[in-house]
């Protein structure tokens, strides 16, 4: 069991708190002395250049990295360790699993089972970790599809769907663990720019009508600017900047920004 | 050939050892399968133990010969209390044996299906199992499954060796007529034409098994 570390105060306590994580593969530190923290319902949109760790963020909340040091707290449960009888250990697979179940993930790549039609790949994992018998979970899944706007294309296989229809899919597929935390791996990156607004436009819809807490990582400024409650401005693995998108956008504050900004509005994107 | 009613009799005879290769093949393909897929999984795991227990297999019954593993099923299983007919020992054999290549084949089959589908499978909370039988199977099947053709026709061609241990299969059969008749060319003519239909008939056996799982699959991409 987790032990609650964080004690509970009157405002409204943070459903993510990093705490001075600290990530390296070998000797390259990707992460360095990181704090923050996310509130439950906030859209998150974390920038920055390519290498500065983004990524890895997203990939240590869906268990997929190991902190090197620091710690990962969700909803006051630490990630990373558990505690028996006051004892730390590091989390065991169980304790793993249980955390997940508040998080669900969408790949740059999809990440789709190609073996499995749409509705098989939404179906499967809601069925197998027991939290929907096999005739709701086809229910739900078919109500899912239909919400990203592919109710006919279920019995398709994933070979045979665009990308843009692929990744509404795998965004299907992940909203079907019912996740209070979303997390957005540059969703839209591998997409031919035709097919990306579709893809955000679900995302939009998500945003507004729904109340998960939602990390986004993108190199679309013009779409973070409207997604975001805060933005974060990552470099070499440390927050920068961060602060609502009206600022960050407009009214930067460091050098760094500007540049990063600056260069954004070179290549072209509309801030 | 004086005598041509004399060699449709000896054809029809030798024929009748097709039936013993036949259910060598079988069984002995099963038994394989069987062990590939066991040993093969246990090398992809994380548990030292596992694999190390597999590993060892796999060298042992790759690096002794199919013939010392042949005798030791027929003649020294019996010491210790173990009597085996001559199929049995021979299902034995080829199947331990078969089963020790074929665990490479399922072991690279379930590393090559992309780490993407892994972290698919954690992303969407299953346990280690589930993935690998849900997701990371499924799809390896399909790699190994050419590969597993040609296994179960290694296996077929070395179910001749059981002759060594008097199993009345087609190589059996031909020594036989070969021995008391003195011709050669018809008797080893008829198990080659015979062999040779066997491998095709299991290649279009494997040719349909790999549509039957490659559905969406073998078209690519995720
Ligand atoms: N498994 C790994 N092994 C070694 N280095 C890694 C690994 N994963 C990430 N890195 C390194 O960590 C750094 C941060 O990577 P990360 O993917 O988090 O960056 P990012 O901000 O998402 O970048 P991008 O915008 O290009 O996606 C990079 O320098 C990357 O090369
Ligand atoms: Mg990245």
């Amino acid at each position: 069991m987790g032990l609650h570390v964080a004690p509970k105060t009157a405002e409204q306590s943070p459903i993510i708190e990093f705490r001075n994580v600290e990530k390296s593969f070998g000797a390259i530190k990707v992460l360095d002395q990181l704090c923050f923290s996310v509130k439950p319902g906030e859209h998150l949109a974390l920038i920055g250049p390519s290498g500065s760790g983004k990524t890895t963020i997203l990939r240590m909340l869906m268990t997929l990295e190991s902190v090197t040091a620091g710690d990962v707290v969700v909803n006051g449960v630490s990630l990373n360790h558990e505690y028996k009888n006051a004892k730390e250990f590091p989390a065991s697979e169980a304790h793993l699993r249980k955390m997940r179940s508040d998080f669900g993930m969408v790949f740059q790549h999809f990440n789709l089972f190609p073996h499995k039609t749409a509705i098989q790949n939404v179906t499967l994992a809601p069925v197998l970790t027991g939290l929907l018998s096999k005739a709701e979970a086809k229910k739900r899944g078919l109500e899912l599809l239909e919400k990203v706007g592919l109710a006919d294309k279920a019995d398709e296989y994933p070979s045979r769907l665009s990308g843009g229809q692929k990744q509404r899919v795998a965004i299907a597929r992940a909203l079907a663990l019912q996740p209070k935390i979303l997390l957005l791996d540059e969703i839209t990156s591998a997409l031919d720019p035709e097919l990306v607004e579709e893809v955000l436009n679900v995302i939009t819809n998500l945003r507004n009508e729904t109340d998960m807490t939602m990390l986004l990582v993108t190199h679309e400024m013009g779409f973070a600017k409207d997604f975001a409650d805060r933005v974060l401005f990552f470099e070499r693995g440390k927050i920068v900047e961060e602060g609502p998108p009206g600022e960050i956008f407009h009214s930067p504050l460091h050098e760094r920004t500007k540049s990063f900004l600056r260069k954004v509005i070179a290549a072209g994107q509309r801030v | 050939m004086e005598n041509f009613e004399a060699s449709v009799g000896y054809g029809w005879y030798i024929l009748t050892g097709a039936w013993a290769t036949v259910q060598l093949t079988v069984f002995s393909c099963a038994v394989a399968l069987v062990i590939a897929m066991v040993t093969g999984v246990a090398m992809t795991r994380n548990s030292h133990l596992l694999r190390l227990v597999a590993r060892f297999y796999v060298e042992f019954f790759r690096g002794t010969s199919v013939f010392v593993q042949l005798f030791a099923a027929y003649f020294v299983l019996p010491l210790i209390g173990i009597t085996l007919s001559p199929i049995q020992a021979g299902v034995l054999a080829l199947g331990l044996n078969g089963g020790a290549y074929g665990s490479e084949v399922v072991r690279a089959a379930i590393n090559a299906v992309g780490r993407d589908q892994r972290e698919a499978t954690i992303a969407l909370n299953l346990t280690g199992w589930q993935a690998l039988w849900w997701v990371i199977l499924p799809q390896a099947v399909v790699l190994m499954l050419p590969s597993f053709g040609n296994l179960a026709i290694e296996i077929m061609k070395g179910t001749a060796v059981a002759s060594l241990i008097t199993v009345s299969e087609l190589t059996f059969q031909a020594q036989t007529v070969r021995s008391q008749t003195g011709d050669t060319a018809i008797p080893f003519l008829l198990i080659m034409v015979t062999y040779l239909a066997m491998a095709s008939l299991m290649m279009s056996f494997v040719r349909w098994l790999e549509k039957r799982f490659g559905r969406g699959i073998t078209s690519e991409s995720t």
